[in-house]
């Protein structure tokens, strides 16, 4: 993989059109977002949230996803519902 | 439909016309839909449990490539919606039994769920990332010139005053970096409403050799979004030794957050 | 232009486990060669630690010099040989991070 020779790079990903390409953003920074990020809810009747949890066992490269989790304080327990 | 559908969550916002929504399609290639209550509404589809249920899901979210396509479809209708208004997004894989009990979850959370979107209005969610620069190999050692006083030093103890001084290099390029660093991020932090540290990502995800040193997202107004970037491309130049890469406009994943707790005024209560 | 590790099919090319014999021995090759790089960076870092705190003689000095220098080269060789960069010696610890310093 090469490392940059240009020391700022702007990632812009929004087109013009209403609807961004899906291909510009980078999994990772997606993965950053949105299973460490959004609400979360959780309730009698919710199926399941996110099992980040289970997530960070079998994908043990995502351990940020977990970190986060932790920092944030959340009630693992809940999400294991 | 006769398989077992439960809902998938994507998002909520004020009130919003549901026939708007019909053109999108999510997670599972459902038609998306509106569940109002509360004068909410969480944005929303039916989805099979068999493949988007709890055990499904287990089993799915284990699978990169399922993973990958998704997050990207969650992120489509969040991304599209988010352009017509605030909207606070849902984490991955929020999924209801019914539309009833959407419906009960914008009633009970409806006090934060208002002040969330309220915070996020007319704000933007950027990301910024720094990367330590690579070191050139061998450079310090190369501009270093012959010490005075060197006398004749065998081959051997030159080799260990080369490496003495090329780690002394590095870790001081590597304490210079972190510095930059957190200089970075406390400049753009004062910029932004609100800002929020990712923990690095993984170079076995990135692909990337170097260092990632900051993985933050600032919640910013909209109209700061140009200042913004003009202050990260200034920062790059103050700060050579680190790499920055800017990404955005995001939906406010990283800032829509709410209480633990439901917020009904009357202090704690148990939510279940 | 930064490599965009993040497309698809990437993330799961790096998690995929192959069991044929060839990158068999050349897992256990970069893991014997990782713990000798450690071990020689481990041992590097302790003669400048010596040398700086006097305890040594020129003698001395020149001696351990010249065989980390030797050992460096030879682990070059080793690299070559078996056609493995210099990054591909580590360990991911998971939350520890990698087992060799970045460089």
């Amino acid at each position: 993989m090469s490392t940059e020779h240009t020391d700022y790079e702007m990632q812009p990903y929004r087109s013009e059109s209403s609807v961004a390409p899906r291909d510009h953003i980078a999994l990772v920074d997606l993965l950053d977002r949105v299973l460490a990020g959004g609400v979360v809810v959780a309730g009698e009747i919710t199926l399941s949230v996110a099992d980040v949890d289970m997530v960070m066992i079998s994908l043990r490269a995502l351990v940020t996803s977990v970190s986060a989790l932790a920092e944030s304080g959340a009630d693992l327990g809940e999400l294991a519902r | 439909m006769t398989e077992p559908s439960g809902v998938w969550v994507y998002a909520v916002s004020a009130d919003v016309a549901a026939p708007s929504l019909s053109e999108l399609r999510g997670v599972g290639d459902e038609p998306v839909r509106g569940i109002s209550a509360a004068g909410l509404t969480a944005i929303a589809g039916d989805v099979p449990l068999a493949e988007f249920g709890e055990s499904a899901l287990r089993r799915n979210l284990e699978d990169l490539a399922w993973l990958e396509a998704t997050a990207r479809a969650h992120h489509h209708v969040i991304d599209a919606l988010g352009q017509r208004g605030p909207l606070v997004p849902m984490r991955l894989a929020t999924v209801y039994a019914n539309g009833a009990g959407v419906a009960a979850m914008l009633d009970e959370r409806a006090t934060d769920l208002r002040a969330a979107l309220s915070r996020i209005s007319a704000h933007q969610e950027w990301g910024v990332k720094a990367y330590a620069q690579q070191s050139e190999p061998g450079s310090p050692a190369a501009a270093e010139p012959a010490r005075s006083g060197a006398a004749r030093v065998g081959p051997g103890a030159s080799y260990l005053r080369r490496r003495r001084d090329e780690l002394s290099a590095h870790s001081q390029a590597r304490y210079d970096a972190i510095a930059s660093a957190e200089a970075v991020h406390i400049r753009l932090s004062g910029l932004a409403a609100e800002a929020r540290l990712h923990p690095p990502q993984a170079p076995q995800l990135t692909g990337i050799r170097s260092q990632m040193l900051l993985n933050a997202a600032y919640l910013l107004d909209e109209e700061r979004a140009e200042e913004f970037a003009d202050a990260v491309t200034a920062l790059a130049l103050e700060h050579p030794g680190v790499r920055l890469e800017l990404t955005g406009p995001w939906p406010p994943y990283s800032f829509a957050g709410l209480p633990d707790r439901p917020d009904h005024g009357a202090g704690r209560r148990r939510e279940h | 232009m930064t490599a965009r590790a993040g497309e698809p099919g990437t993330l799961a090319r790096r998690h995929r486990i192959d069991a044929d014999p060839e990158s068999v021995e050349r897992g256990l090759v970069s893991l014997v060669l990782t713990v000798v790089e450690l071990l020689r960076q481990l041992m590097e870092r302790q003669a400048l630690r010596r040398v700086d705190d006097g305890t040594l003689s020129d003698e001395q000095i020149e001696r351990i010099g010249s065989t980390l220098m030797a050992l460096e080269s030879r682990m070059g060789e080793l690299r070559d040989h078996f056609g493995l960069n210099p990054e591909d010696l580590n360990l991911d610890l998971g939350p520890l991070g990698p087992l060799l310093p970045y460089d």
